[in-house]
């Protein structure tokens, strides 16, 4: 594999784990770093899963990263209007009779009540009282209850590189690689580094991020532009202050001109601000973000995003995993997952012998698919959002994809999230943000009509003090914090 | 967006009229009664004992007790009233190679070790050269199957108990009456007659009113086309297109005959593949339902018939009916204010028990996305919704259908021979290469067809994969040897500790010659 930070690690971490003990050799190729000491990632939950499977502990991660939890982002538009919602890693509401929650919401709603649908999320209502939530058997009964973390990328990007080292994984520095193609396909045979150094290999993962030094380069995959559903972006990464209290959740605020996201973590808050290209000189972007932000900004960097994505993520025998193959918006902090996305699936498909096209095809196939249904999540908060200011108008015009279309279009008619596979966000996620938006649906499903209009009260008021008694028995973030990390400082 | 016909008020109920009775129509009437608030919605089904209705003994997949449950329908009662028998999988017989057989079971294939799939352990072991039994007898539900028992299975997640489930075999007529009463019993209307003219708005081309030969209108603003093969409103009223897929299923006829019931009382189908088609035997408490599904291409009605009777292992029981269908689908299920329920949207060979799903599949859908006179009536983007759930559910059955017919050695025979050789979907195509490649099965979080049951057709069919997922190699080779063995002797304990088949129905739910009576009149 070649590339570099978080991507590259990562990649080789997990295929080393995957795949050490059946016989493969695992090598990395290391480019030069590209991290900025005020990088800071936000992760969604499944990334837990994968940790696990590498044999990393949380704990370990929280302390080493000066992380933070995450359950899930709260948007703030300005001037309230519409009022903020909050996009939680949990599910909103239990099922009555069979009837999903949201519906029997909807309805409530057009009889008065006045709680919002956040109300009715044990995750939500948790992450807004400054508690972290812990799942366990009793917030079962509450429905999914989840959370990702924000942490420092730098020694996160570490951490990972002495895991692969630990599992086996060969590390070759380099500044400078030639590909020598060759064989069938005209695939990759080896990568040739300074001082003539030629590695070979059978299969070669493209880690090395936007440049997609091999896919990209070397294969001539092409990139195609998504710029008719998200338009490219200028994103300014940078560093606040920390919070004295840390905030279990991230805040993204929105502005006339883009929106500006605070990562919080234990030792700085990590601020992202997007808007649109061409639009603002570096030191307006800059200015507006400060304001934003509403504190002052270090290690501030400038990056340029067009999102888009790979004709093909596997093409001969070069697999492109995190941006080489897909590039997104920086809004829901997708990144970091799809890059777990492409490692997850390249180790069910990985060859079992010489011949693997059916395995390639059928990748292409899911990340495409995995892919196109981020894209549409991403795409529907620009499509729809209402929020004043020229960054929205303009973004409003863009066109959406026919099957975000379909999914907007039943949404409207019915608060019905239409099924697809290979979907990151669950019909919640779907359902909050469309509300969050402004949306409301024109009818609901006839058969909330049975639950009788006393009955559904009752089950709200029980509903609502039964989050708010296990709200209150949650520990405190920053509690929690100082337990898991033993109380050492940052 | 339509209007209505009519000129409702807003709080009139929105007029559901059901074209048609059987199992879709009554399935529809019954399920709309219990989901749709009675206030806001009317139901009416027409029907006519003139027309015979399709159901030839019809076997179920394990979903349709969440129908019934949805109903509040009650187990034995309803075994009872249909002469139902239970349904652990599908004995394929002769389907690869003549004098083979395989079960496709309601459960699971061992289990999964080091988070690797039970097939790529059990693949790495027979490529190793190490003792392991035949795929089929890793699982619970075909040793059951194939042993004539049955108990329900166990609740204990960590029990092999609960790694399986079941359906039912049920007399289709019986059924279709049974929720016949449970709906006319709360308020659904029932019309006896034949539909002479169907009245549509003049602009919109609605459909609004159907008149019956006896004069009688019945007016509805939603109408749901359960008419069987004769698609009377989605096809001949409104001329929605038909998708032919004879190209892929080429079966075009069935004669379908009863014979005596011959004990023992086994709990699954068996389809036997013949020169032409296959052969269903449906054993229900009364009788066994035996049907031939075959291509004309390549047989006639008469040879059919022959080969049908000559095969029975009981004296029949009246004439063999002859159906003829072409397999296929409608383009739009739902078009204007008419949606088609059953054989109306499309037909689908009954190989793999499908129909009842489909129709069931159909009805949820509807209920969630049905009308709302408040709303404004018919929405296209709920229509829309609808078609494409529709388009899914049949595309995936048929893709799966086809597997068992291409995967064949059925060698010199030409309906065998010609679809062997046919060019498949291309979805179907990549499972096929996927599996071959490396024992990989598709994965779905919607709709059918399970992991397990890509697995025990493909394997059955003589699909063989070349490779495995590598990951498997993370255990010792005689680590897994030995709990293949183990796991090989907790299938036969469990089984051993069972109940057979025809003891179990006889215990829970036979049916009485008196309750046989009660149940025939409506």
């Amino acid at each position: 594999m070649l590339g570099r930070d978080v991507d590259l690690w990562l990649t080789a971490a997990a295929l080393a784990r995957a795949l050490g003990g059946c016989g493969v050799r695992v090598e990395a190729v290391e480019l030069a770093s590209r991290l900025q000491p005020g990088d800071i990632a936000a992760t969604l939950p499944p990334l837990e899963a994968l940790h696990a499977k590498l044999g990393l502990g949380e704990a370990e991660v929280i302390l080493e990263t000066a992380g933070a939890f995450s359950l899930g982002q709260s948007f703030a538009p300005g001037s309230n209007r519409p009022p903020p919602f909050f996009h939680a890693w949990g599910s909103y509401g239990r099922p009555i009779e069979d009837i999903e929650f949201f519906h029997l919401w909807q309805r409530a709603r057009r009889q008065g009540l006045a709680v919002p649908l956040q109300g009715f999320c044990l995750t939500a209502v948790a992450a807004q009282n400054g508690r972290m939530l812990v799942p366990d058997q009793t917030t079962y009964a509450f429905g999914r209850t989840d959370y990702g973390y924000h942490l420092h990328t730098a020694p996160y990007a570490a951490l990972l590189k002495s895991l692969a080292r630990a599992q086996g994984v060969r590390v070759h520095e380099a500044e400078h690689v030639d590909v020598e193609r060759g064989g069938a396909e005209a695939s990759i045979a080896a990568l040739m580094l300074e001082g003539g150094r030629r590695l070979q290999a059978d299969l070669f993962v493209d880690a090395s991020g936007v440049d997609a030094l091999l896919l990209g380069g070397a294969m001539a995959v092409p990139l195609h532009s998504w710029r008719r559903h998200l338009a490219p972006r200028s994103v300014l990464f940078a560093r606040a202050p920390v919070f004295t209290s840390i905030p279990p959740f991230a805040e993204i605020r929105i502005g006339p001109d883009g929106w500006t996201a605070l990562h919080p973590t234990r030792a700085a808050t990590g601020i992202v601000h997007a808007s649109d290209v061409g639009t603002s000189g570096t030191a307006d972007i800059a200015a507006a973000a400060t304001a934003a932000a509403g504190a002052e900004l270090t290690d501030i960097t400038l990056r340029r995003v067009e999102p888009g994505i790979r004709d093909a993520a596997w093409q001969g025998n070069c697999v492109g995993v995190g941006e080489a193959a897909a590039v997104f918006d920086p809004i829901h902090d997708v990144g970091l997952h799809a890059l777990q996305l492409g490692l997850v699936h390249l180790l069910t498909l990985f060859p079992a012998g010489n011949d693997f096209t059916a395995e390639r095809r059928e990748y292409n196939r899911i990340m495409r698919s995995r892919c196109e249904r981020i894209r549409d999540f991403q795409c529907a908060l620009y499509a729809l959002a209402p929020f004043a200011g020229p960054f929205w108008r303009r973004n409003r015009e863009l066109q959406m994809p026919d099957t975000l279309r379909h999914k907007v279009d039943t949404f409207r008619a019915r608060g019905h999230i239409a099924a697809m596979e290979d979907e990151t966000f669950f019909a919640d996620s779907w359902q909050v943000l469309f509300t969050g938006l402004g949306i409301l649906p024109e009818s609901l499903p006839p058969a909330v009509g049975r639950i009788p209009p006393r009955r559904l009260r009752e089950e709200i008021d029980a509903s609502l003090g039964r989050i708010h008694r296990k709200v209150l028995e949650q520990p405190r973030h920053d509690e929690y914090l100082a337990r898991f990390c033993g109380g050492s400082p940052v | 967006m339509s209007g209505l016909s009519g000129s409702g008020t807003g709080s009139a109920p929105l007029r559901i009229v059901i074209l048609g009775g059987g199992t879709a129509g009554w399935m529809c009437a019954a399920a709309f009664r219990r989901q749709l608030p009675a206030p806001d919605y009317d139901i009416t089904l027409v029907e006519s004992e003139e027309i015979g209705t399709v159901g030839v003994g019809e076997a179920t997949l394990p979903s349709i007790k969440v129908f019934n449950d949805m109903l509040g329908i009650d187990e034995a009662d309803f075994m009872r009233r249909t002469r139902a028998t239970f349904k652990l999988g599908i004995e394929f017989r002769g389907w690869d190679r003549d004098g083979e057989r395989y079960v496709h079971p309601f459960g699971a294939f061992g289990e999964p070790w080091g988070g690797v799939e039970f097939q790529h352990h059990w693949l790495r072991a027979r490529l190793a050269g190490r003792a392991c039994a035949p795929l089929q007898e890793y699982s619970l539900s075909v040793a059951a199957a194939l042993s004539n028992v049955f108990e329900p299975p166990a609740r204990d997640p960590k029990s092999i108990r609960s790694t399986y489930s079941y359906a039912y075999h049920f007399d289709a007529g019986l059924y279709a009456a049974y929720l016949r009463s449970w709906a006319v019993e709360r308020g659904v209307r029932r019309v006896e007659g034949l539909v002479s003219e169907i009245r549509r708005h003049p602009e919109r081309g609605d459909v609004m009113e159907l008149t019956l030969r006896s004069g009688a209108r019945v007016s509805g603003d939603f109408f749901v086309d359960c008419s069987g093969f004769r698609a009377v409103l989605l096809g001949r009223t409104l001329g929605v297109p038909w998708q032919d897929w004879t190209h892929w299923l080429p079966c075009d006829r069935a004669l379908a005959v009863a014979c005596r019931r011959a004990d023992p009382l086994v709990p699954y189908t068996r389809l036997t593949a013949r020169s032409a088609g296959w052969v269903w035997r449906i054993p229900l408490q009364h009788r066994t339902g035996n049907g031939y599904v075959f291509s004309s291409r390549f047989i006639d009605d008469d040879q059919a018939a022959s080969s049908l009777l000559g095969g029975l292992e009981a004296a029949p029981i009246g004439e063999p009916r002859l159906l003829r269908f072409a397999a296929g689908r409608r383009e739009r299920a739902w078009s204007g204010n008419c949606v088609a329920v059953g054989l109306a949207s499309g037909f689908l060979e009954p190989l793999e028990s499908t129909s009842i799903y489909l129709i069931q599949a159909a009805v949820t859908d509807l209920i969630h996305l049905m009308p709302d006179r408040r709303a404004g009536g018919i929405d296209p983007r709920l229509a829309a919704e609808f078609n494409r759930l529709n388009d899914w559910q049949y595309e995936r059955i048929r893709d799966f259908l086809v597997l068992h017919y291409t995967a064949n050695r059925r060698f010199g025979e030409p309906l065998w021979d010609a679809v062997r050789a046919m060019a498949l979907p291309e979805s179907l195509h990549q499972k096929l290469e996927m599996f071959r490649s490396r024992g990989a099965l598709p994965h779905y979080e919607y709709g059918l067809f399970s992991r397990d049951s890509w697995l025990a057709v493909l394997a059955g069919q003589g699909v063989m994969p070349e490779g495995y997922d590598r990951s498997a190699d993370g255990l010792p080779l005689d680590a897994i040897e030995q709990r293949l063995a183990e796991f090989h002797a907790r299938i036969r304990g469990a089984v051993a500790g069972m109940a057979l088949h025809g003891e179990y129905v006889d215990r829970h739910c036979a049916a009485s010659e008196a309750g046989s009576l009660a149940g025939a009149v409506v």
